[in-house]
């Protein structure tokens, strides 16, 4: 069974070429059909390689399957390989299963779209690129898929490309990763270097055995974090993905929500014998990029009004989570919560995508309100998302976050209060946006009454109000206010049924997803105890920490009492603020604008940066003009304006040329020749 | 290798005085410019008419045609004082390089290279009216490529 | 000179194993012929001759691969031309980008005066030229060629005529052009002085027979450092690249084409020939040269490139940035030059330039398209919005800016990735690193181009843009070569594997 792996990036390929050659022809909506069609067999091949696994003893559960040798350059043979084990398998199951949901929903969102099959067509080739990077066998193939969902990205994030701040999105994300990308090059270079090959069986036995040295796993531990940290939106790197929200309400759910930005985190669990085996501060360094990114975008999420970006710097936030996982060695725990997060953010960004497009592409959260009664579909969906995310009991991101700390607090305390603290603010706003989205009073009524004037007023002091998202207008600055305004009355609706049941699908999976890891606690039989964490076994028994002994495992119900009371003061404030308007908001403007990190970065490479390149050009300009001149400036000079009745420049060159001639010489012949 | 040692003084010394002489004029001597000096031929008369006229292209023609026939009897005379050495490798190597040159010949005369007056004149008279045009100076053609994303020359020789 | 009247025997040819040269030269020369002596022919049967002519010269060579890969390699004419795989997979890259710029030369001509048999055999001399050039196997005759490709270059460059561009951008390209090759023959005539003889093979036994390492030889070291400076302008590595920007954006752009394809090929061919195979017993000497060569190309060639307006231009700057990556693997083939295992330098560099061929004539292609339809301008905002008017250009274009950036699916990922694992081969991890970095920062350029090309819109009573038959196969057939190499180089990689068995 698990030799039929290639079909499962087989299937999404097929339907990107037909769309290529037919899409336009079969048009809206039998392309998104075909489309979401095809990922859903992929998600129906990982399921029975999945079953096929689970009648199989634990050592025989992987295959790797060779399609043809790609690189036979020197000693490198890269194949272009498959890795079918508990882990790729787990990861495609979700890829496909929340993109197949996701694809369903697009079809209802994008109707009417004139460039329908092209998404579609971008969609497929994206999800083809993300089962290449976890099917991957070897770090050559992930990269491919890596580097293709990165392209997906930019395609995606600027498809709405007419519009500047998609592609300057587009553009920021692309540049962005390429830093990363360069890290993941590089550890590329180091494994072949000091292991011989790329594979990850090869890699991972290494470092199981001891052949790899302490210095090679660093180096190649710290250049994939740097990969991790561009392509999972960690800090340095975060403040693309926020920007990134200008696509498509579908794309950020798939895409930048539940899998290509987990991409990173699964490159870490994937080596995870490496890390284990590099210097000690190589897993603090990773824990602590998580548990800072987390916290640190928590606190710019609270003073956000815009949908989205809310949910932008929550899965930030959220990421971090599971980087602070892998950093405390709890590979599981990762895993757990980027399937329980890809759940319910996904569920988040769809619920997002229903009100934006039930409210006609508005997206500021203060101008929305009372939401519940016009969406009631929406809204339930949705608010079981947002206690998932707060990790209320027993909705499932409770129990993968509640391990997450499990294992930090095991590992040590500071990372502990990092991500305890980041926890409550998560509660607080999200209960902030459920609030001002679908109760207290309609505040959309008086901005329809607004929508008469002719010119809508834009969204001042939001940096997120300025990224509107308008599937249906082409035209920028609101024309869709104007055109609802036109006809007299404005009302929220509910969206059609092709959207609301990945919504209700995915709201199931939300709400009952953490029992795919229970821990041994309130009497759990043990037989549903930690299923994940038996499955994913072969995979992460060499790295994954053993906190059998910790005084935090002996005191888990501490922990769990702990943390639900933290979740239960971060919605109990907010719903003061919010709900009660007791307590002033404190929304403060740095918050609002991400500590001006992103600012920050922006004025760097438009200043110092720029003039960084243009001063490279400059130099060269000047030994064109002025080096050049320079060598030969006495002639210049005593022979008085000589050039006037001449061409200076090609002397100019020849003399260029000349002077590297000469540099040349000294080097051979004095350097080398006399010396 | 001593032996050379003259000869790198030599080009030291050869060096030093190019570079002496003109750091020694730009110190010595005084700096009065005048349009005069400045002139391109700065011969201290000063030009009255610019530019100068340009030969009809044809008589370049013609001189390629010398310079051919130049080549061959530069490889010929070789040739033909060892012939007898050369044998007939040398025989068959040289009536091929002629039958290649010749080849340019006919090349030439079948272009027009050797027709003169009215019949060049009658045939070419189009094509070649838009490159004599007044405009093409040697100034306006040397100059331009290249400028682009530059700074234009803050002392722009507006005299010349 | 008497007494050895009988006994001069003409060295014997192998008329058969020089086939290719032959058809190339004889193809040039009878357009030429037969061009002048009829009147016009039919549109399009001139670029057709010369195409077919190359295709020819190219089957001819493939044919002659199979008859070296049988027996082995060996040399032609009294050892003065090699004839080694390694000059069979240069004549095969040179046909193939001949029979490209002829099918783009051919639209672009029509209705200049220029429209006959002479750029066309123009082509063909100058591949016979890179030709020689690369199956030298003696450093006259691989002047010889050097000369040949670099005058029918000139002529090319200032071939448009109504273009004052064009006449500078020659002018300036012959005046260079000649200060480098005296460099390089003054480093030829220092080179003989020292070992006594021209002949690659011979010149290597030479310097084996005479190794005393205390007291290096400073006349070979000389020479050797004149004929760096003269393959530098060759394949236009910093600091010797000054000529470049100038006269890629004079030139024609068809002509353009040829230049950064057969010309830098050629170049990189004479180069390793020069270095690797002739010069490996100063392989310690040269090599630091290299090193800094391809570290000045890539930081200059890439970064300068963000800041010009003018696509052309940064085309320019990206093929200097493009030789920087080809240094990276001549220097990683210089370490070692000379020994029995010779590493994966030599086969990455013609395996780069294989495809970067390609996807560079393919660009200049669409350049070559939006250019004419701008009337003339080749500046970025030329190509603003092309991606509504010409979606099927846009898309090729995309992709051959994809692969000059090294993403991956295309050719350009194969070919750097190979001369970097060529470099990280043998330890040179501090150039590898740097070609990473320079290739970060041009992606940045190619962003820019591909922004333009899709974002924006077109201005508003702009014609469509028209695209001949010729061109249009073109660049289909450079972007589906570019993505196909991309996808399954295994076979391009295993051709270019075996150039390392070169004729001694």
């Amino acid at each position: 069974m698990a030799e039929l792996v290639w079909l499962i990036p087989a299937f999404p390929l097929l339907g990107f070429l037909v769309l290529l050659l037919f899409g336009r022809r079969l048009g809206d909506p039998i392309a998104g059909y075909f489309a979401a069609g095809m990922v859903f067999a992929s998600f129906v091949v990982a399921a029975a390689i999945y079953f096929d696994f689970l009648g199989k003893p634990e050592e025989d559960r992987e295959e790797v399957v060779t399609l043809f040798s790609w690189l036979p350059v020197g000693e490198l043979q890269v194949d272009l390989a498959f890795l079918a084990d508990p882990l790729s398998i787990a990861m495609c199951l979700f890829v496909c299963g929340i993109g197949g949901l996701i694809h369903l929903f697009a079809i209802g969102y994008m109707q009417g779209d004139p460039k329908f099959s092209k998404f579609f067509l971008y969609l497929n080739l994206f999800v083809f690129s993300m089962t290449l990077l976890v099917l991957g066998e070897n770090l050559l193939v992930t990269f491919l898929g890596w580097e293709g969902v990165g392209t997906c990205s930019y395609l995606l994030v600027s498809f709405w490309h007419t519009r500047e701040e998609a592609a300057t999105a587009g553009k920021k994300a692309f540049i962005t990763n390429r830093v990363g990308d360069w890290g993941v090059m590089l550890a590329m270079f180091l494994a072949f270097a000091t292991v011989g090959s790329l594979s990850y069986n090869a890699l991972n036995d290494a470092a199981e055995s001891g052949l790899m040295s302490g210095v090679a796993a660093t180096g190649i531990a710290m250049l994939l974090l740097l990969g991790a940290t561009g392509k999972s939106a960690q800090l340095p790197l975060y403040f693309w993905l926020p920007d990134a929200m200008a696509g498509p309400t579908p794309v950020s759910a798939l895409i930048h929500a539940a899998t290509m930005v987990t991409g990173g985190v699964f490159l870490l669990v994937r080596i995870n014998p490496v890390i284990t085996v590099a210097y000690d501060w190589v897993p603090t360094t990773i824990a602590y990029v998580g548990g800072i990114t987390a916290l640190f975008a928590a606190t710019i999420a609270l003073a956000q009004n815009d949908i989205k970006k809310v949910l932008a710097y929550s899965t930030v936030s959220q990421i971090g989570y599971m980087i602070l996982a892998v950093g405390s060695g709890a590979y599981v725990a990762a895993i757990f919560h980027m399937i329980t997060h890809a759940s319910f953010k996904a569920l988040l960004f769809l619920g997002a995508g229903s009100v934006i497009h039930g409210m006609h592409d508005e997206q500021d959260m203060h101008k929305m309100g009372g939401l519940r009664k016009y969406m009631p579909v929406t809204a339930a969906c949705y608010i079981i998302g947002y206690l998932a995310i707060a990790g209320v009991p027993p909705f499932s991101g409770f129990w993968s976050k509640d391990e997450v700390l499990l294992y930090a607090l095991a590992d040590s305390v500071p990372l502990y209060l990092l991500g305890l603290i980041a926890a409550i603010i998560t509660a607080f706003y999200m209960t902030r946006q459920v609030i001002l989205v679908f109760f207290g009073e309609a505040k959309w009524e008086s901005r329809a009454n607004e929508a008469e004037a002719p010119e809508p007023e834009p969204t001042p002091q939001s940096v997120g109000a300025a990224v509107s998202d308008d599937p249906d207008e082409a035209a920028p600055d609101g024309g869709a206010v104007t055109t609802h305004g036109a006809h007299g009355e404005f009302k929220p609706h509910e969206s059609p049924p092709v959207m609301l049941i990945p919504l209700v699908v995915l709201a199931f999976l939300a709400a009952t997803a953490g029992v795919l890891n229970l821990p041994a606690l309130f009497g759990i039989p043990t037989r549903s105890q930690l299923k994940l964490e038996e499955w994913l076994h072969p995979v992460i028994e060499f790295g994954e920490a053993d906190i059998k002994s910790s005084w935090a495992y002996e005191n888990e119900y501490l922990l769990v009492a702990l943390a639900i009371a933290c979740v239960a003061v971060g919605i109990g404030l907010a719903w003061l603020i919010y709900s009660q308007k007791r307590i002033k908001p404190w929304e403060p403007s740095f918050l609002a604008n991400g500590w001006y990190y992103d600012s920050t970065i922006a004025k760097f490479m438009g200043g110092p940066g720029r003039a960084g390149f243009q001063a490279v050009a400059d130099v060269d300009r000047l030994y064109d003009r002025h080096v050049v001149d320079g060598t030969a400036i006495g002639v210049r000079e005593t022979a008085g304006q000589l050039r006037k009745g001449q061409t200076g420049n090609v002397r100019q060159y020849a003399g260029f040329i000349g002077l590297g001639a000469l540099l040349i010489l000294a080097w051979l012949v004095v350097f080398r020749g006399i010396l | 290798m001593s032996q050379y040692l003259p000869l790198v003084v030599l080009l030291a010394l050869a060096v030093v005085f190019g570079i002496l002489s003109f750091f020694a004029s730009r110190l010595l001597a005084p700096r009065r410019p005048s349009s005069a000096k400045e002139a391109p031929y700065e011969c201290g008369i000063v030009p009255s008419r610019e530019p100068p006229e340009r030969f009809p292209v044809s008589f370049y023609v013609v001189a390629m045609l010398f310079i051919m026939f130049d080549i061959e009897i530069i490889f010929l005379y070789p040739y033909a004082v060892n012939h007898s050495t050369l044998g007939f490798y040398g025989f068959w190597a040289i009536l091929f390089f002629s039958v290649i040159f010749f080849a340019t010949f006919v090349y030439e005369v079948a272009r027009g290279g050797l027709d003169w007056g009215p019949m060049q004149r009658y045939r070419q008279l189009a094509t070649d009216a838009a490159m004599v045009t007044p405009e093409r100076t040697l100034a306006s053609t040397v100059r331009r490529v290249g400028t682009e994303g530059r700074e234009p020359e803050s002392s722009s020789p507006s005299a010349a | 000179m008497l007494a050895q009247v009988d006994t001069f025997v003409g060295p014997e040819v192998n008329w058969f194993a020089l086939s290719p040269l032959i058809a190339l030269v004889a193809g040039a020369l009878l357009m030429m012929l037969a061009g002048a002596l009829t009147p016009r022919w039919p549109n399009g049967l001139y670029a057709l001759a010369c195409a077919t002519t190359a295709g020819t010269a190219g089957a001819l060579a493939m044919v002659q691969w199979d008859d070296i890969t049988d027996n082995g390699p060996t040399t032609l004419v009294a050892g003065a031309v090699a004839f080694d795989t390694f000059s069979m997979f240069v004549t095969i890259l040179i046909c193939v980008s001949i029979i490209l710029v002829a099918m783009l030369a051919d639209d672009y001509l029509r209705g200049t005066p220029n429209d006959g048999p002479e750029i066309y055999a123009l082509l063909l001399t100058a591949g016979a030229g890179g030709v020689v050039m690369a199956s030298a196997n003696d450093l006259i005759v691989l002047f010889l060629g050097l000369e040949t490709l670099s005058l029918a270059l000139y002529v090319l460059a200032a071939s448009n005529r109504r273009s004052n561009r064009s006449g500078e951008s020659g002018i300036k390209y012959f005046v260079l052009g000649g200060f480098a090759s005296a460099f390089f023959l003054y480093g030829i005539a220092l080179v003989y002085g020292a070992t006594g003889t021209t002949n690659i093979s011979e010149m290597v036994v030479a310097l084996q027979n005479t190794v005393d390492l205390e007291t290096p030889d400073g006349l070979a070291l000389a020479g050797v450092a004149l004929l760096l400076v003269g393959l530098g302008f060759k394949v236009a590595a910093v600091p010797f690249h000054i000529w470049t920007p100038d006269v890629y954006q004079g030139a024609p752009s068809p002509v353009t084409a040829f230049m950064a394809s057969v010309a830098k090929a050629a170049a990189f061919a004479a180069m390793l020939r020069v270095l690797v195979i002739a010069l490996p017993f100063y392989r310690d000497d040269w090599r630091p040269v290299i090193w800094v060569l391809a570290l000045l190309s890539l930081l200059v060639g890439s970064v300068v490139a963000v800041v010009q307006t003018d696509v052309k231009r940064m085309l320019a700057y990206s093929s200097i940035s493009h030789a920087g990556f080809l240094l990276v693997g001549v220097e990683a083939a210089g370490h070692t030059a000379g020994e029995l295992d010779p590493g994966s330098g030599m086969s990455a560099v013609m395996l780069y330039l294989m495809l970067y061929s390609v996807m560079v004539i393919g660009s200049f292609a669409v350049v070559l398209v939006v250019q004419r339809h701008a009337g003339g301008d080749s500046s970025i905002e030329a190509f603003r919005g092309l991606s509504m008017r010409r979606p099927a250009i846009a898309t090729a274009f995309t992709v051959f800016l994809l692969a000059q950036a090294g993403v991956p699916f295309t050719s350009g990922f194969i070919a750097k990735f190979g001369v970097i694992q060529a470099a990280v081969d043998v330890d040179s991890y501090a150039i590898a690193v740097i070609a990473m970095v320079s290739a970060v920062i041009a992606a940045f350029v190619y962003l820019r181009i591909m922004l333009t090309v899709w974002t924006g819109t077109p201005a508003e009573n702009s014609e469509p843009i028209r695209v001949p038959l010729a061109v249009g196969v073109t660049i289909a057939g450079a972007a589906v070569f570019t993505l196909f190499a991309g996808i399954i180089p295994g076979w391009l990689i295993d051709a270019t594997d075996t150039v390392t068995q070169y004729a001694r």
